[in-house]
């Protein structure tokens, strides 16, 4: 009995040991992360909508979104979703221009299985959805060609687009 | 001397994935290009020598029964560390290589070393034996890299030199990956059987 409370305490120390390292590390490589991902999504956004030359954020529907202006007028509106992919959030942007259709999308973040639902970030794949409208049926398989072996993340990737557009449409 | 011999085994006599064959899942799974690749070395780098330096240092006051348990804290840690330092201040290569960074908790030549040689000897020669695992690690995978980059992309190191359509794509899936791991394993058995 002794000797477990020795092992037990012993292991104990250890864990708070190193448990003190993380939060340490995690605290001082915070504010660079944060950075990382405020420059990728400004980068993203001007993929997304190339002609708009800033940013407004707004809330549609209780999700994130921005309006892509220019000094002159409004070029379209950026969504954001984050629909249940097979292992976690898929983060994506979907770009809608000033004819209420898909101007691009993009995958921001995904843990996907890498070689197969992480390919949904592929060219490919996403490229099949510009153009779309709230019309489109955007279901995988059928007017959209899934990823072989990867039809939950296809599908993700599909709902993601399809309820961006349900709520622009709502909007307007 | 014994200090020379635990650094050097490790490059090629004892390489960990062409002689020892551990460590192959990230062998064959970050291979794609020789940019990942040496990535991916330099990182399981850092967690190894890392680890073998930790667990020798606390070798004394660490008792058996509870070994394995410190070594996967002191790894799954340095991991989680190398983890956070290359989101900050690698992201592209942190993107590049994903989920794999995490996995390099599950890397047999890590747990392997702190058990076969971290636990039961000093900390100097610990230390090179991680270096030399690490080299011997980095080589093997690099070359396997360079291998399938230029056979599955015709570029090496992201320098494109081959049209695209002259390519062998599966070279740079899992069935190029376990191919080219046996042709590099046979050159260089042949070369030592030559050497010697």
């Amino acid at each position: 009995m002794k000797r477990i409370i020795q092992l037990g305490s012993l292991l104990g120390a250890f864990c708070v040991v190193f448990g003190v390292l993380l939060a340490f590390v995690y605290i001082i490589t915070k504010p660079q992360i944060e950075f990382n991902a405020k420059k990728n999504l400004e980068d993203s956004l001007k993929e997304v909508l190339p002609k708009a030359s800033l940013f407004k954020r707004l809330n549609i529907n209780s999700n994130e979104a921005f309006e892509g202006k220019t000094k002159e007028e409004t070029v379209g509106y950026i969504l954001l979703q984050s629909p249940k992919g097979y292992s976690g959030k898929i983060e994506m942007l979907i770009g809608i221009d000033s004819k209420s259709s898909v101007s691009r999308v993009k995958i921001l973040t995904q843990t996907e299985t890498p070689g197969l639902g992480a390919n949904v970030v592929s060219e490919k794949f996403l490229k099949q959805f510009i153009g779309k409208t709230v019309k489109n049926k955007l279901e995988a398989k059928k007017d959209i060609d899934a990823i072989t072996g990867a039809t939950i993340s296809s599908k993700a990737v599909c709902s993601g687009v399809k309820e961006a557009l349900q709520d622009f449409s709502k909007l307007k | 001397m014994s200090l020379w011999k635990d650094f050097s085994s490790g490059i090629i006599k004892e390489n960990p994935v062409l002689r020892l064959m551990i460590g192959l899942c990230p062998t064959i799974a970050t291979t794609t290009s020789a940019i990942n690749a040496l990535g991916m070395s330099a990182a399981t780098a850092f967690v190894l020598i890392g680890s073998n330096l930790l667990v020798s240092i606390v070798r004394k006051i660490v008792p058996d029964e509870i070994r394995i348990p410190i070594f996967i804290l002191i790894i799954a840690s340095l991991v989680t560390v190398t983890d956070y330092v290359m989101y900050a201040f690698m992201p592209a290569l942190h993107k590049s290589l994903g989920v794999f960074i995490p996995l390099i908790v599950a890397n047999c030549i890590i747990l392997g070393r702190s058990e076969a040689f971290a636990y039961k000897n000093p900390v100097l020669n610990s230390v090179l034996d991680g270096v030399g695992m690490s080299i011997g690690f980095t080589l093997s995978l690099t070359t396997i890299g360079i291998i399938r980059e230029i056979l599955g992309s015709g570029s090496v190191f992201g320098i494109s030199f081959i049209n695209s359509s002259f390519m062998a794509t599966a070279m740079v899936l899992t069935p190029g990956a376990f191919m080219t791991v046996g042709f590099v394993m046979a050159l260089l058995n042949r070369f030592e059987k030559r050497a010697q």
